[in-house]
């Protein structure tokens, strides 16, 4: 086991002694002020964090990858934009605004999945083929969807928002749904929870375990080494960033038709910082997609928590609430966040011809 | 980018912009508008008219000013995408200032230009303050300045909405908005007569080009910034701390920021709002500087050219039924382009039009 797996178990386990933590101090608030901390932690909360955390965990993950494999994808939240896009717009295209049958909605979710995968091997030409600047195209690619995706939504519904679609049903899956807790929360919730999860898992035994994952760490730690080992550098990056814009198109659709009830285009859009929440969520689980689904649920518990605390009768303002993802992420960077990134990150790599 | 020669910047700049504009109107013309329509409104709405040319040198103005505080953070190699948090955060320290002191001192001309002095010094040490945060941050702790300064941005639009909507709300007013500023705190336009805009904007915005331009090129300051942007183990080895230049840089380039948050809230607005509400100037700035190279006295054609574009997209918004955010999707498309000047070296290869082999 080398150093950097080491300090990946560690790292992992800080995240978790820190959402233990965290949970105590709900636990430990809730006896000094007496809080009824069991109405805070209900199965019903955890249910809505695991949705929240859902689109920030699947974006994470492939932004993940594409930084392990030497892309910093820091466009994810663009891309979300048009996954959210296209996710509400393909079914409501599709049966010209008539009854959406859950079928429409699933062809929505993969036609997000295709287009941001589209997307995002324009992104690798550019950063990988054209040696672009990775940090400002991927600004561009956020500014081309707070541009474009409003502009599309205007050309499709005349607003810069959809009007209410139909999301997801939940899934119930018979016998596993009975499990105490566990059942609630994974198997009579959306479909797209249990994937979330899935996918996570998948993506941590490819990253460890298979010899993919050794080219897709040697190309952001040591591209030349790489390279003499006889494997295309360039052809690993590319297949990253796409895989980065796939999961970011999911976690776009996750959040328009997925949770949400289509597409909103005002303000920051919908997707509101989810992208970057999601680059300090894979930061924060040190580029382990496990530690990164549980930094996300942590980020998913901080958006809940306006819910949360006008459950038990604290009505704090929305647009103060709404602000605890960010200022969490702040604390995140400062006093936990520092991480070793990936040698090459950021370097483009020349073969010499 | 840095190793590209002046000719060279100036060619990648053109050459991005028009790429973008060709598919701005190619997209145009996809969803069904009229492509040629669009170009020409595009350029009616921003030269047109007297009252187009003083909107858009107006947007100017501000794209000018929060072009220029991206340049110095990205000439010293640290990315500020927190301007426009640092630009609300100024124009409301502003706001509080002229609004709470305006009872207390004198009403007419000399009340008026102290409290836009006053006013503006607040914005001033707000904007720098907002910013040094990250700087802080980045210095001591290791924190990434990009996903920080992006977290800062939505911060400060939520606390500002929030203390606007919250405390500055006149009783029954429906809209977050505080009370309007005196009528004497204002800047007189002289040249053209336009409520919401003054040339002497555009003088302190011009002025404050200048000043960076000299404190970057004349001063130890700025070649200690620039040097540690361009090769940081050298600044170290000549005696520059790394971190505290990262600190200063920072806060240099938020005080700037700040001032174009406070003629925001004298020139234009005249009260304080919903920050959601505002224009995208820090982000729109952010195009600005990357097409001038980072350098403060390119920011000027830059910022022209996107006041232009920004004038001419919201001309589009009132008059066609084109929506207006497609102007914001080409500024990003120009980023875009700029991002890979291997692009356009590549391509001008190709073509033969020269460009040297590396």
């Amino acid at each position: 086991m080398s150093v950097a797996d080491y300090a990946t178990r560690n790292r992992l386990t800080v995240g978790v002694a820190g959402i233990v933590a965290a949970v105590l101090l709900v636990g430990g608030a809730a006896t000094l002020f007496e809080f009824p901390g069991d109405e805070l932690l209900t199965v019903g909360a955890f249910q809505r964090t695991l949705q929240a955390a859902m689109p920030i965990a699947l974006a994470a993950i492939g932004g993940l990858y594409a930084e392990k494999s030497g892309v910093f994808n820091i466009g994810l939240e663009g891309f979300m934009i048009f996954g959210a896009l296209v996710g509400a717009a393909v079914p409501w295209l599709l049966t010209g605004g008539g009854s959406i049958s859950q079928a429409d909605l699933w062809v929505g979710i993969i036609a997000a999945i295709l287009v941001c995968s589209v997307l995002a091997v324009a992104f690798a030409v550019l950063t990988v083929t054209y040696e672009a600047n990775q940090i400002v195209a991927g600004l561009a690619v956020w500014f081309i969807g707070l541009g474009f995706g409003p502009f599309t939504a205007t050309v499709i519904w005349g607003g810069v928002s959809s009007p209410t679609l139909p999301s997801i049903d939940n899934l119930t899956v018979p016998l596993l749904s009975s499990i105490p807790v566990l059942g609630r929360l994974l198997f009579d919730s959306s479909p797209l929870v249990l994937l979330t999860i899935l996918l996570t898992i998948a993506a941590w035994v490819v990253l460890y375990r298979t010899r993919y994952g050794y080219w897709v760490q040697a190309a952001g730690e040591n591209p030349s080494a790489l390279d003499t080992a006889g494997v295309d550098v360039t052809r690993v990056r590319y297949a990253t960033v796409v895989f980065s814009g796939a999961m970011a198109g999911l976690a776009g659709a996750t959040l328009s038709i997925g949770i949400g009830n289509g597409f909103t285009g005002t303000g920051a859009t919908l997707v509101d910082g989810r992208g970057w929440i999601a680059i300090v969520a894979y930061l924060f689980g040190n580029y382990n997609p496990i530690g990164t689904l549980l930094a996300s649920l942590l980020f998913g518990a901080m958006d809940m928590l306006q819910i949360q605390l006008q459950t038990i009768g604290i009505s704090l303002p929305g647009s103060i609430t709404g602000l605890f993802p960010y200022v969490a992420v702040l604390v995140v960077l400062t006093f936990i966040g520092y991480t070793r990134v990936p040698a090459a990150v950021g370097e483009p790599y020349d073969t010499e011809e | 980018m840095l190793q590209a020669s002046v000719l060279e910047r100036i060619a990648i700049a053109v050459a991005s912009t028009s790429l973008a504009l060709l598919l701005g109107a190619v997209i145009v013309a996809a969803s069904g508008y009229d492509a040629v329509e669009f170009v020409s409104a595009l350029v009616y709405g921003a030269v047109g008219t007297s009252s187009n040319i003083a909107f858009m040198l107006r947007q100017s103005t501000m794209l000018i000013l929060a072009g220029v505080a991206v340049a110095i953070a990205f000439r010293a190699g640290v990315f500020n995408i927190g301007v426009q948090g640092q630009f609300i955060v100024g124009g409301f320290a502003t706001a509080l200032i002229i609004l709470f002191l305006a009872p207390v001192l004198p009403a007419g001309a000399v009340g008026g230009v102290v409290l836009i002095l006053l006013g503006t010094l607040a914005a001033v040490v707000a904007g720098g303050a907002y910013a040094a945060l990250p700087g802080l941050m980045k210095a001591y702790a290791g924190a990434n300045e990009v996903i920080t300064t992006i977290m800062l941005n939505f911060i400060a639009s939520g606390v500002v909405f929030f203390l606007v909507d919250g405390f500055l709300r006149p009783e029954g007013a429906s809209a977050p908005n505080t009370e309007p500023f005196p009528s004497y705190v204002e800047l007189p336009s002289v040249v053209f007569n336009s409520a919401t805009f003054s040339i002497i904007g555009l003088a302190v915005a011009l002025a404050t080009v200048l000043v960076v331009y000299v404190v970057m090129a004349r001063t130890r300051f700025g070649y200690d910034l620039v040097t540690t942007g361009h090769q940081e183990s050298v600044a170290a080895y000549s005696g520059v701390e790394p971190k505290r230049t990262i600190v200063t840089t920072m806060t240099f380039s938020g005080v700037v920021a700040g001032l174009a948050g406070a003629l925001f809230a004298i020139m234009i607005l005249g009260y304080y709002s919903d920050p959601n509400t505002f224009p995208r100037f820090g982000f729109d700035a952010i195009a600005v500087s990357l097409l001038a190279a980072n350098n403060p006295l390119g920011v000027v054609p830059a910022g022209l050219l996107f006041g232009g574009l920004d004038a001419g997209g919201q001309y589009i918004g009132f008059t066609l039924d084109m929506p207006p955010e497609l102007v914001d999707g080409v500024v990003g498309l120009v980023v875009l382009f700029v991002a890979a000047p291997e692009l356009f070296r590549m391509a001008g290869q190709r073509l033969g039009l020269g460009g040297e082999e590396r």
